[in-house]
């Protein structure tokens, strides 16, 4: 990407689909000319020719001008390329709960899947077989700095264990941190030097929230082209074009990412957490997994239905996707967000995003408006924030270009073709109950609209994409919208969903009864999935 | 791609028919007694390895010479339990950890009785991870599976049913026994807890429901309770678990192993054979068969691909043409086709 080509491809295998987009030089700007996905078992070239092979019917002379319009030219074409494989496996040993805690923590939302190993009052054999477990490839072990009049009896033993643990598996990656992360002490000496697998000494996850911890962890997972860490560069540089606070929910077949971009001088700040169990379906899929698929369902389907329909998405995550599978989806993907949320609730403490994206297999397939209503479903922080989705699976691609002026320019060129903007959602917090609570005036050029606001509803406006306009909100009471108040005005971007005006609760109730649960969901979907009976 | 082979083909999803050199993976427990080595090619029907059926933890001594040079993981004998309780024959063990602030003393993983496990495919044995895992690259071809439940076992392969057809519990006799048994369709966990019963060894199915599956995994976790040793019975899930039959090139195959040994192996599940004489069946190019949705199961013949096509709520989706049953070809969404090469 150094001499700056004509066209290059970008190509972002995951575990269950593989998605790839072709981007060409148009008028001096880097303009996307295509993008499809398929099935991870499909050769990306043969992606790649279905895109040069539209663009050359399409447009043949922009073809041509291009190098691509003949099979050959996919040839000497420059490409981005990311990937994304299932999380690594860590066993994460602590004399105590609440020792354990922040570490596994820590270790979740840096992308591996935890086991959880306490010794207190463990019998030592079935501590021993976890620690045995084939599948994993490193043990963090930690101890409080200093460690604690609880876990100091125990730390004999868990230094025995850690020892014995890195002998039978001299392979695997072992961390010590906090209490137990002294050089050259007791507990890294209990291990035995010159071994294939590396040795350590990490910081206390009681260090800035644990931070850093995080960051050490993130290293040691993934590759070089990384698509998890390609998304977060690419969340980075975006808000730094866009001079807005971005927030990116990913849900893939094997893990789910949260990216929070904001600009800063001289670029932006980026905090990223990747989570197994935000996973579509996570490994471990139980009966806590299914009830919450099943309250977001909007088609009748008795649990077993349902099982039976999640394993096969599990099996072949990239079939059945229209009709029933299409709304099975998206109910999987809202309970990965919220899992995705759960595990990365400290994210929540800074200001709600500007612009919320969502990203990843799980919804590339469904209509834009019904992802918007999705995102405004799960990501509820008061505000006002743009909504849109990375339809191409672009952004983590992207991310893996290495030189950030280059990456800025691209993103630059392409920031109005990298997401499909879903539209704005209004979200305040704080309103009371009532018939109305106030009212909202929408001012665009294709004219005016005025709305009564109903606590508990969601009012919808058109507001095709591409289109401003100016929202004028008044409430008889004070509400939470980013500022506590009565009167707000703020400029909108249109979508493919319009303007939501979400006056539903923050976080979202729903009724217990399954059956006023499905028809209060299904009136909601209905009013944004057009064509959903067809 | 040959000349008859379209290149549009490559963008109809793709599974391999058969593979060659798959590892499989034995799950070993600390206490375990592998009786083989790394490399060494083995034989199925060969001693594998020895289970502890009743683990428990001793503290043993160990001299100051051959302290240093214990390891966790590895196998000690001949020493005697610390502490005033003495055993009244030598103790042989796996070496669990070190007692914490001693120099000579450590846990010891041992039992009193062993249940010995065949292995149930030949191949060379690639990795030994003490109390984890025996991974073996197996001889033969292996055919992939969706899931697989129980344990990996052997026998000669018999069909019960048709590719479409479901297996009655009362339709399994004691003639089957030592069999692997193809049930076509479907069965339920009452069919599997009776073929168990009756010495089955294994059953290949196109789909197993997650009711019957869980059954039938509850059922095998009272059988593994029970303190006499259980003969090995495996299952293998070969599409999903929504009814469906099973692939005909895969039946061809089945149909060609009839009476032949086959290994049913669970990570990852696959059936595994060693029939170098066996002519295997021909899949045309084209040939593809409906992985996933409403049609599933159904298969036909792919006759190009046609772009961006609208579907049932509205979704837009990658398409393909094919002809099902010889009836004129229809739009089917590419992702849920299925070739196999």
């Amino acid at each position: 990407m150094s001499s700056e080509p004509r066209a290059f491809a970008a190509v972002d295998r995951g575990t269950a689909t593989v998605a790839a987009s072709l981007v060409g030089r148009v008028a001096g700007h880097w303009r996307l000319l295509g993008a499809t996905a398929a099935p991870a078992s499909v050769d990306a070239d043969a992606l790649l020719e279905r895109l040069r092979g539209r663009l050359a019917a399409a447009d043949p002379s922009l073809a041509a001008e291009l190098g691509l319009g003949s099979p050959q030219g996919l040839g000497g074409l420059p490409r981005v390329a990311c990937e994304t494989v299932a999380p690594p496996e860590i066993a994460v040993l602590a004399a105590t709960t609440r020792v354990l805690a922040p570490l596994a923590a820590a270790a979740t939302s840096a992308g591996w899947r935890v086991h959880r190993i306490v010794l207190d009052g463990a019998e030592i054999l079935p501590v021993a077989a976890a620690l045995a477990n084939p599948r994993i490839s490193a043990l963090l072990a930690g101890a409080g700095d200093p460690p604690g009049g609880d876990e100091r009896p125990l730390l004999a033993e868990l230094s025995a264990l850690v020892g014995a643990a890195t002998e039978r598996r001299p392979d695997l990656v072992a961390i010590l941190a906090g209490g137990l992360a002294e050089p050259g002490g007791r507990y890294e000496t209990a291990i035995r030097p010159n071994r294939p697998g590396a040795t350590l000494l990490g910081p206390s996850p009681d260090v800035s929230g644990g931070a850093p911890l995080r960051a050490m962890l993130d290293t040691l997972r993934g590759g070089e082209a990384d698509g998890r860490r390609g998304l977060a560069a690419a969340t980075g540089t975006l808000a730094e074009v866009l001079g807005r606070r971005v927030e990116v929910v990913e849900v893939g077949q094997s893990a789910g990412a949260r990216v929070q971009a904001s600009p800063a001088p001289g670029g932006s700040t980026v905090t990223a957490a990747v989570v197994a169990d935000g996973a579509l379906l996570p490994r471990g899929f139980g009966d806590p997994h299914l009830d919450a698929v099943v309250g977001w369902l909007t088609i009748p389907l008795d649990r077993l239905r349902v099982r039976d329909r999640l394993r096969e998405l599990a099996v072949s995550p990239w079939g059945d996707a229209a009709g029933d599978g299409a709304l099975l989806r998206l109910a999987a993907a809202r309970s990965a967000v919220a899992r995705l949320n759960e595990a990365t609730s400290w994210m929540d403490d800074g200001p709600a995003p500007d612009v919320a994206v969502a990203a990843g297999g799980a919804w590339s397939v469904a209509p834009g408006p019904a992802v918007a209503l999705a995102l405004a479903d799960v990501v509820r922080r008061p505000g006002v924030r743009a909504l849109g989705v990375d339809h191409a699976r672009l952004l983590a691609p992207l991310g893996t270009i290495e030189d950030s002026d280059e990456r800025r320019r691209v993103i630059a060129d392409l920031r109005d073709e990298l997401l499909v903007p879903l539209g704005t959602v209004v979200m305040p917090a704080g309103v009371r109950g009532g018939k109305s609570v106030g009212r909202i005036s929408v001012r665009g050029s294709s004219g005016s609209t005025e709305l009564d606001l109903v606590p508990g509803g969601l009012e919808l406006v058109d507001l095709p994409p591409g289109e401003r306009a100016v929202v004028e909100i008044r409430f008889k009471d004070p509400v939470t919208l980013g500022p506590k108040a009565r009167h707000f005005a703020v400029e909108v971007t249109g979508g493919l969903g319009g303007l939501l005006v979400d006056l539903r609760d923050i976080p979202l109730r729903l009724p217990e009864r399954l059956e006023r649960r499905r028809d209060l969901l299904t009136a909601w979907q209905a009013a944004l999935w057009a064509g959903l009976d067809a | 791609m040959t000349a008859t082979t379209p290149a549009w083909l490559a963008e109809v999803p793709s599974r391999r028919f058969l593979e060659t050199g798959l590892e499989t993976r034995f799950a070993l427990q600390p206490g375990d007694r592998t009786l083989v080595e790394p490399g060494a090619t083995l034989v199925a029907g060969e001693p594998l390895v020895e289970r502890l059926r009743d683990r428990r933890v001793d503290e043993v001594s160990i001299p100051a010479a051959g302290a240093a040079g214990a390891i966790a993981g590895s196998r000690w004998s001949h020493g005697r339990p610390a502490g005033r309780r003495r055993a009244a024959h030598p103790v042989e063990g796996e070496l669990l950890a070190p007692l914490p602030g001693s120099k000579d003393k450590w846990r010891l993983v041992t039992g009193d009785h062993r249940d010995l496990v065949l292995a149930p495919v030949g191949g060379e044995v690639i990795d030994i991870r003490p109390g984890a895992e025996i991974v073996l690259r197996t001889a033969g071809r292996a055919l992939a599976g969706a899931f697989a439940a129980g344990s990996a076992a052997r026998g000669p392969l018999h069909l019960a049913t048709d590719p479409f057809g479901d297996l009655a519990p009362g339709g399994i006799d004691v003639g089957r026994a030592g069999c692997i048994l193809v049930v076509g369709a479907r069965i339920d966990a009452e069919a599997l807890t009776r073929a168990r019963a009756m010495g089955v060894r294994g059953i290949v199915v196109a789909s197993l429901p997650g009711k019957e599956l869980r059954d039938f995994q509850a059922s095998e976790r009272r059988q593994r309770a029970a303190l006499h040793p259980t003969p090995p019975f495996g299952v293998l899930v070969l599409e999903g678990a929504i009814r469906r039959r099973i692939p005909s090139p895969v039946m061809a195959l089945f149909e060609r192993l009839v009476g032949r040994e086959v290994s049913l192996l669970v990570d990852p599940p696959s059936i595994v054979f060693d029939a170098t004489d066996l002519e295997l069946p021909t899949i045309p190019a084209d040939w593809i068969h409906l992985r996933s949705g409403p049609n599933a199961g159904l298969e036909g013949r792919v006759v190009g691909v046609s772009g961006l096509r609208r579907f049932a709520a509205n979704v837009m989706l990658e398409a393909a043409r094919v002809a099902i049953d010889g009836e004129p070809p229809i739009d089917v969404p590419l992702a849920d086709l299925e070739r196999l090469v």
